[in-house]
């Protein structure tokens, strides 16, 4: 398969690889009625790069986003961050991997209901114990045009609002890698584009890696590079995508 | 809608299991102090039967006031001789515990439980409930017997000498020579009975010549009312009377009752307290779970179910709960009656073995209070449902609205006001008698909890900001989300904590009331005794007059004075007073004389008197008081001095000559006594000791000790009123550990959330106990402010010449209060915390 990464021992020290999958298997069930969620998946991706993973419903897309994230195991093969391989870890150790090296964004329910904006973004240094780089934050903030919003509380933000903290709360610690479940999936077609175009910039001047999981071709054409994931197998990639061409891609997976 | 109900009640088993349980506490209580009076009330029922049998008629002394004087002996031949009685015998017997057997270890039998007692025998069979089982009667001097299974018990043989504690000292070598049986199978429910010949008891109890009363047989077919009436002729009706077997029998089963309905009160009155705080807890499941079910409820709103419907559906949920937390409680509180009579034994306090009762009543009451209980806390909450719209079922992150908070506090600071008015007029004014003034105070109390937990959510948040600093600032992240949680929903923070509230409430409110009377008692000591030694007699039995003169004879005293007390008709009334060496009074007491001197030694016909009762009968130093003894002697009392300070006497005080002039008490209640100028404590020590021997009964302490022991025994009661007020506590705890597996479940995914971006599961576990314990805190806060108030009110309704009037408030023993609960709490949280740290986070993130 031609989409196969390159074998991890080949990859030069000077692209380095932020997150991969290594024969990974995800099996629900036993026997006959056994389920193939992920079916012996190899990906990398790639560190400052802005990667989509595309499906249709069911198609192990979450799946795969779960267990590159440690929130989920895998059944077979292993996952690294940086790395680490996650196989590896206690459960301790992989919270601790989420809070420390790693960002997330959610399709919704993405914020503390009891916390301000300001402290929803800093939440994963605060619960280390760690004191936020001021400056750093305030750069984020600045970007996501939410500086006149930080003591707000969520319920007193818009959707487009709050999901704007989320990022913050995702880039704040200088994650090596963001992972974004449908970030897009609440939102009107506007306040995304604000949203996705933000993830971008993040890739480009801020040398953010990021991963998202989205359905939406239009969301999707905001990434570097698109895996096409279909019945547990990655099928087809794509770099440089625009709305129309993975649109075609999708069409010919029978979606 | 039925089928509804109980799949509701199915899906949401647990929740349930907890409010199911705490309704069975509060019903096993009931339950328990019902069976445990019932029980009582049968074995003493049955006793009173017992110690009356074979008596047809009792004569004995009567008074209008005062103790009465013993009958004289030989009105017992005179009664015998009448036609119509077959037999008549004297009796005398000693007050309860005054007479102690030694045992051969040297110890006597702890006076905590069940009483010793010891009666002359009666060697008609037929006029005495009691039989030798072995050996021979006690009718020689130096003779006793005790009954068999007291001799068991406590190691007593037959044959073998030992000595007596009695009421004039340690009396040496008395010889066991048997056993007796009470009744058939010597049901004495724990006590000790002794018997000895009457001449060694009248020597014993210091009764010569006197008996306390004659038990009568009468012959057969003899009519009772003639005989009853010649015996009248014999006698003085106003100091003698003639009673029948019913009304003697009715008597003593009374005097049983009325103890044993005042434990079962006490019990019924904490088991309430328990059932009135779970009520909170019932509130807040059902209003949360409801809560919960909103989208659901819309949804049956939208497909045509009417409020009415909702309503009765959820109140019939409750009548479940209801049903199966009574049928459970009952079966529960025969092991909680169990658990009462432990718990009273490691207090030191045992009660005897009673048979379990159940009784229809104990059932009927159990079922009505715990379906009520549970259906009255579920109105409220099944009304809110009921006019959910059906919008909601379609509306995202649907919450109930709740009620205008504003309208709250009113309703909350209204309930305060007539909470405190009815307080204030039930200590301060009163309504007679002592179970109205309960129920104004309960009711009260009652109205003031409810008041404080309508209003308690406005403080809520504030409170909770300034508690939850410390655990914000120093505890981590974890710290300040609890914070943010306790205070989130402030209503049912308020609810939560309002239920330990209570519990703490009362506990506070004791150790207030507690350490004020002692404070008092300090104060007395401090300001109006100059006495070195304080002497007491542990069953409040009497001392000898002995004692003191064994006290002067030492030489190390330089005054020694005991108190006696008794009824004299003073001015036309029927006063107590008091009688002591009053040319000593000085040395002793600071009672502040006013005018006039103490008078010496050898003046008999003085008294002094309070300014306050010199006033209400207009008399100066020097006027003449009227008064009449109960041997029915009459003379003037002359004024020789009035004082003012009342913590000691606020009784008219007369010299021991007067009371001895008029057959009053003989028996000292307690002794002072002032060292010599010379003699140091220390000095004192060996010589008190060694009287101290003489009198195993007698407490001779220095004052400091007294205070001491006073002290230890406010504690120890205060220790027994806390037991009982601790069932209502960890129901209160409960109710959190309930209330926060609820809200748990309800911020799943938040919770989700928050594990996903890096809260470890420690730290997830720590912010849901942290949580509890800031919740129980407001609670404290609540029932320490309360409690303190409760306190205050009664410490100054209590009378200012008794405890009352100076309020003091243990500080320490509140904070240890408040730290154990908050401490039990973050063990009570333990499992909702293990819940919220084990969910798994994917299943969280997506959680409807």
């Amino acid at each position: 398969m031609t989409l196969l990464a390159p074998p991890l021992s080949a990859t030069p020290a000077a692209i380095s690889i932020a997150a991969a999958a290594v024969g990974v298997s995800k099996i629900y069930g036993r026997g006959d009625t056994a389920v193939h969620a992920l079916d012996q998946i190899d990906a990398s991706f790639e560190a400052g790069r802005f990667t989509a993973i595309m499906g249709p419903s069911g198609s192990g897309k979450s799946t795969l986003m779960h267990c590159l994230a440690g929130l989920d195991t895998v059944s077979r093969g292993s996952i690294l961050v940086g790395d680490t391989d996650l196989s590896t870890l206690s459960e301790r150790e992989l919270t601790l991997l989420r809070r420390d090296r790693v960002g997330f964004v959610f399709q919704s329910f993405n914020l503390v209901p009891t916390l301000t904006a300001m402290e929803n973004i800093t939440l994963p240094m605060d619960l280390a114990g760690r004191t936020p780089d001021a400056e750093w934050v305030e750069q984020v903030i600045a970007t996501v045009g939410l500086r006149d919003r930080t003591t707000h509380r969520p319920n007193e933000l818009s959707g487009g609002q709050q999901q704007r903290v989320a990022v913050s709360r995702a880039l704040a610690s200088r994650p090596e890698i963001v992972f974004a479940d449908e970030p897009t999936g609440n939102l009107d077609s506007t306040t995304g584009a604000e949203i996705l175009d933000f993830m971008r910039r993040a890739v480009r001047e801020m040398n953010q890696t990021i991963v998202m999981v989205t359905h939406d071709p239009v969301a999707a054409s905001y990434s570097d590079r698109v895996v096409f994931l279909n019945d547990g197998k990655i099928v087809d990639e794509m770099f440089e995508p625009t709305p129309a061409s993975i649109l075609d891609t999708m069409k010919g997976l029978g979606n | 809608m039925w089928r509804l109900t109980l799949r509701n009640l199915a899906a949401n088993k647990a929740r349930f299991a907890m409010t199911t349980f705490a309704v069975v506490l509060g019903v096993g209580f009931v339950v328990a102090s019902f069976v445990l009076s019932d029980g009582l009330r049968s074995t003493f029922g049955d006793l009173s039967e017992e110690i009356t049998d074979g008596t047809d008629l009792v004569v004995r002394p009567v008074s209008d006031f005062g103790e009465p004087l013993p009958l004289d002996e030989t009105l017992v031949v005179e009664v015998a001789a009448i036609d119509g009685v077959e037999a008549a015998a004297a009796f005398v017997e000693a007050p309860e515990n005054s007479v102690q057997p030694i045992k051969s270890n040297g110890t006597t039998i702890s006076t905590q439980g069940p009483p010793q007692l010891m009666f002359s025998w009666t060697e008609d069979d037929s006029l005495s409930s009691f039989t030798l089982v072995d050996g021979e009667i006690p009718d020689e001097p130096g003779e006793f017997t005790m009954d068999l299974d007291a001799a068991a018990d406590h190691g007593f043989i037959v044959g073998d000498e030992y000595d007596l504690v009695t009421p004039g000292g340690v009396v040496e070598n008395f010889a066991l020579v048997g056993t007796t049986s009470f009744g058939a199978d010597n049901a004495t429910v724990g006590a000790t009975l002794m018997h000895v010949s009457l001449d060694e008891a009248q020597t014993l109890f210091g009764t010569d010549g006197a008996v306390d009363l004659i038990p009568v047989q009468l012959t057969d077919g003899a009519d009772a009312a003639a005989v009853t009436a010649e015996i009248k002729q014999l006698v003085d009706s106003s100091t003698t009377e003639v009673v029948d077997n019913a009304t003697l029998t009715a008597e003593q089963a009374a005097e049983f009752d009325e103890g044993i309905t005042i434990i079962g009160n006490v019990l019924l009155g904490f088991a309430i307290v328990s059932l009135f705080v779970s009520i909170f807890i019932i509130y807040n499941t059902f209003a949360i779970v409801l809560g919960q079910r909103v989208r659901e409820i819309g949804l049956l709103r939208a497909i045509g179910a009417n409020g009415t419907q909702i309503r009765r559906s959820i109140i019939a949920e409750a009548v479940i709960v209801g049903i199966v937390a009574s049928v459970i409680g009952i079966a529960a509180g025969v092991g909680v009656a169990e658990g009462l009579t432990a718990l009273f034994d490691t207090l030191g306090a045992s009660l005897p073995d009673a048979p379990t009762i159940i009784a229809a009543r104990t059932i009927v009451f159990a079922l009505v209070l715990g379906i009520g209980v549970t259906v009255v806390s579920a109105v409220s909450p099944a009304r809110t449902a009921a006019s959910i719209p059906p919008i909601q079922a379609i509306r995202d992150g649907a919450e109930i609205g709740s009620e205008e908070s504003q309208r709250r506090l009113v309703a909350g600071v209204l309930g305060l006001a007539a909470g405190i008015a009815l307080g204030a007029f039930g200590l301060f004014v009163g309504v007679g008698s002592t179970l109205g003034t309960i129920l104004v105070l309960g009711m009260g109390a009652v109205a003031i909890f409810l008041g404080m937990t309508l209003a308690a959510p406005a403080i809520a948040q504030p409170i909770i900001a300034v508690l939850g600093w410390p655990i914000a600032r120093f505890m981590g992240k974890a710290g300040s989300l609890a914070r943010e949680n306790a205070g989130r929903n402030p209503r049912r923070t308020a609810t939560t904590g309002a239920a330990l509230m209570i519990g703490l409430s009362l506990v506070t409110a004791g150790l207030v009331v507690g350490e004020s009377v002692k404070a008092r008692l300090g104060d007395l000591i401090d300001s109006s005794v100059t006495a070195d030694y304080v002497i007491t007699e542990d069953n409040d039995s009497g001392l000898t007059p002995a004692l003191a003169d064994d006290l002067l004879a030492t030489g190390e005293f330089e005054a020694v004075a005991g108190m006696r007390y008794d009824d004299i008709l003073l001015a036309g009334e029927v006063r107590e007073v008091t009688a002591m060496d009053v040319s000593v009074i000085d040395d002793l007491f600071e009672i502040d004389i006013t005018s006039g001197t103490v008078p010496g030694p050898d003046a008999v016909h003085v008294i002094l008197v309070h300014t306050d009762l010199a006033t209400e009968l207009g008399v100066g130093v020097g006027d003449e008081i009227p008064a009449e003894f109960v041997n029915g002697s009459a003379t003037d009392l002359t004024v020789a001095a009035i004082y003012d300070d009342s913590t000691i006497f606020d009784d008219p005080i007369v010299p021991e000559q007067v009371f001895d002039n008029g057959g009053a008490s003989e028996l000292d209640e307690w002794v002072a006594a002032v060292l010599a100028d010379d003699v140091t404590l220390a000095d004192a020590a060996p010589t008190v000791a060694q009287l101290q021997a003489l009198y195993p009964q007698v407490s001779i302490q220095t004052s400091t000790e007294f205070q001491q022991s006073f002290e230890d025994s406010v504690d120890s009661a205060l220790v027994v009123v806390n037991a009982l007020l601790a069932l209502a506590i960890i129901i209160a705890l409960i109710g959190i550990a309930n209330t926060l597996a609820l809200s748990v479940h309800e911020r799943t995914r938040e919770l989700g959330l928050l594990r996903a971006v890096g809260m470890t599961r420690r730290q997830t576990r720590r912010m849901v106990r942290w949580e509890a314990a800031l919740v129980a805190l407001f609670g404290a806060v609540l029932g320490v402010s309360v409690g303190v108030v409760f306190g205050w009110g009664v410490v100054e309704a209590m009378p200012s010449d008794g405890f009352g009037g100076s309020l003091a408030i243990p500080y320490m023993s509140i904070v240890r209060v408040v730290l154990i609960a908050t401490a039990a709490t973050l063990v009570a949280a333990w499992l909702p915390a293990r819940r919220a740290g084990r969910l798994d986070v994917l299943e969280a993130i997506s959680h409807g």
